[in-house]
């Protein structure tokens, strides 16, 4: 796993961060392919922004394993870094300085012809015209806009961006999506941490989301919208001794009543079968059917679910 | 929901080999150069650093120029010793290193607290590294601002030295040989009996209302037999040979050697106080508070320490900075702090000592400074 060469631009296995009590980071497993964009998802405080800082080497693993360009980090972390670009929460600069002056100084700390690819960086991003002025005058938009700028100039394999439409307007998240793009197309893998499944899924190939610290799925944009869950909505005469009914029958789903209604969550892949079974098992104990409805729950609808629950402990 | 994170193609394309040496804890040079600039650019702290350093030993230079030109009576010629050493001892050692520290703290906080640190750490540099380059970014400020200082300090002070010792009212020429100083008192005898100061009863017959009772010397009692003119001068003559160990003592400058060692003696200063202020700042992450402390330690700690008499902390007192810094101070120019209040105690140390106590200070600092940034979270 430390050759450099390995096909994966990220892999981690049993990735573990604790705060206190607190597991930030619980037993996260990642392959991201390179030469792909792809999507972190998850909500506010799911951990996002702690696994990246700990792929970086920004803070210490607990436990667990993870290479980044096929280095393994901590042991190679200089190697590793040397082809890596990476915004951070918001990124901020030396406000007394340029633009240009701060990029130097990063540049400094990088190979020397990291300071000939400023100015390229610099007007890749737009900010070119304004890479004099001082930094406490950027705007927050022009400010993530140096911050991708700051990643490009180590001509980065792998760049991490944590959410890096903060602060763009409409028109410059759709550049910033662009060129995420076009980075992609030049070979190089983009990892796009964000609680916007919007944004994820115009930009990314694939995605993992992310709840309480862990992975809890993984996979390319198409399969996991193709996937959703499938919820049969039954309208019947006696919803009690129904549910105590299905319950008893073990048709491989959850069971919840809503007024004179059944919500009945199934895997995705539920055959019509199941369907016809649960129908056939209520009009044999004479309970009524008015509605029989299957309705597929789709990935965002999902995802709406779980970001909805934002305040809960955690 | 299966996990088909390969998806997307693979193209394993191999990451290249770095050319350059990212782990090595030495820092490049565009690294210094690029910090150097960082700091260099902080217009409030450099305005500050300049008027310590700089902008009071001119202003003083100018007020007491002027005040000279104006009423030259009044106003002596503004340079010479101890303009020299009030300048240098009392205002650039003391706030020189109040600046330095305040300089040093910047340099080993404003990245974290400025949110850079987290970019530079992403570039897979050596942590120590990083911290290393802000040592000589930050010395190329302190040490020419300090040079720049002293030697405007120096000038000044020799430029406009004077060029006689005053004794009372009285002026005597400097350089003066014993024998010298004995011709000039017999030829100057009056101004030797009614003002400059000796042991022997004051003659009689010589007429010192021209000098004002400004001299050392009280009238001499009444119906003495007034002396000839020749055994004025005999007088004047014993006067001076009394006189001399006092006048040879004096300086009318710092020798050229007292100059250079003051010079060095105040640049290691600053250097201490920046390189522990670095040190301090990155520590404790913010720079405030580490100014501070800084502060704390040189005008309030170090007077203390070298001035109190504690047989049981006698040992402790040797450690403090300012105290082994004293201990190094060339001789002939007095503390910048410590001074007065009817206590002649000091607290002394041998040079072994005192070099020791600031090589631990500088080596204890650094250590701790490096250590909290490779081991923080960024």
């Amino acid at each position: 796993m430390s050759t450099g060469t390995s096909e994966w631009a990220i892999e981690t296995h049993g990735l573990t961060k604790k705060f206190g009590n607190n597991v930030a980071v619980d037993r996260v497993d990642l392959l991201i392919p390179r030469g792909t964009a792809f999507g972190y998802l998850g909500p506010n405080g799911a951990g996002k922004t702690t696994l990246i800082r700990t792929l970086l080497g920004l803070t210490r693993a607990d436990a667990g394993t993870m290479s980044l360009l096929g280095y393994d980090v901590p042991k190679h972390r200089d190697r590793a870094l040397a082809r890596v670009g990476a915004i951070v929460d918001e990124p901020r600069f030396h406000g007394h300085l340029s633009g240009r002056q701060n990029l130097q100084i990063l540049a400094a700390a990088r190979e020397p012809a990291a300071r000939g690819r400023i100015d390229a960086a610099l007007e890749r991003v737009g900010i070119l015209q304004r890479a004099n002025d001082r930094v406490s005058k950027y705007s927050m938009g022009m400010r993530q806009r140096l911050g991708v700028a700051a990643c490009l100039i180590g001509d980065p394999q792998l760049l991490i961006l944590d959410e890096p439409m903060n602060g763009l307007d409409p028109a410059g998240m759709h550049e910033m999506r662009d060129m995420i793009r076009a980075l992609v197309d030049e070979g190089r893998t983009v990892v796009l941490s964000s609680h916007l499944l919007d944004e994820v899924q115009r930009t990314c190939d694939a995605l993992a989301i992310v709840d309480h610290g862990r992975v809890i799925q993984q996979g390319s944009i198409d399969t996991l919208l193709a996937g959703g869950s499938v919820v049969l909505k039954v309208e019947c005469s006696d919803p009690s001794q129904a549910v105590t009914l299905l319950t008893q029958q073990s048709i491989g789903g959850t069971v919840t009543v809503a007024g004179d209604e059944l919500a009945i969550t199934l895997p995705p892949e539920t055959s019509r079968d199941v369907f016809a079974e649960i129908a056939r098992v209520l009009t044999a104990h004479n309970i009524a059917i008015y509605r029989l409805e299957p309705v597929k729950t789709s990935l965002e609808a999902w995802f709406l679910q779980v970001t909805s629950r934002l305040g809960d402990p955690q | 929901m299966s996990l088909t994170t390969d998806a997307v193609p693979a193209p394993a394309r191999p990451a290249p080999a770095p050319t350059d040496h990212r782990g090595s804890p030495i820092p490049t040079w565009s690294m210094i150069t690029t910090r150097f600039m960082e700091l260099r650019r902080r217009r409030g702290l450099m305005i500050a650093m300049i008027f310590v350093t700089i902008g009071i030993p001119v202003i003083y230079a100018v007020i007491a120029t002027t005040l000279h030109i104006v009423d030259p009576k009044t106003y002596g010629p503004p340079g010479g010793f101890n303009t020299f050493q009030g300048l240098s001892v009392g205002v650039l050692y003391l706030f020189g290193f109040v600046v330095a520290a305040a300089l040093g703290a910047t340099a080993g906080s404003v990245d974290l607290s400025e949110g850079m640190f987290r970019h530079l750490v992403i570039t897979g540099r050596s942590r120590l590294a990083l911290y290393i380059a802000r040592i000589p970014a930050g010395l190329g400020i302190v040490v020419p601002l300090v040079a720049i200082g002293f030697t405007t300090i120096c000038v000044f002070s020799v430029a406009t030295a004077p060029t006689t010792f005053k004794y009372g009212p009285a002026s005597i020429p400097a350089g003066l040989s014993s024998t010298q100083l004995q011709q000039w008192a017999a030829d100057n005898y009056q101004t030797v009996v009614c003002v400059l100061p000796y042991s022997q009863p004051t003659p009689a017959g010589v007429d010192c209302r021209a000098y004002g009772g400004g001299g050392f010397n009280q009238p001499s009692a009444p119906g003495a037999k007034p002396l000839t003119e020749a055994q004025l001068q005999a007088f004047a003559r014993t006067a001076a040979v009394e006189l001399y160990p006092d006048y040879s003592s004096r300086h009318l400058n710092a020798s050229a050697s007292l100059m250079v060692k003051t010079g060095l003696w105040i640049e290691l200063e600053a250097i201490a106080a920046f390189v522990i202020g670095l040190g301090l700042g990155s520590l404790l992450g913010q720079r405030t508070i580490a100014v501070i402390l800084m502060i704390i330690l040189e005008i309030i700690i170090t007077p203390l320490a070298s001035r109190a008499h504690i047989p049981h902390l006698i040992n402790v007192q040797r450690g403090i900075l300012g105290v082994a810094m004293s201990r190094l101070r060339p001789n002939g120019i007095t503390a910048a702090l410590g001074g007065g209040g009817g206590n002649d105690f000091h607290v002394t140390e041998s040079l072994g000592v005192a070099i020791a106590v600031i090589a631990a200070w500088l080596i204890v600092w650094s250590a701790l400074g490096a250590w909290r940034m490779m081991k923080r979270d960024a």
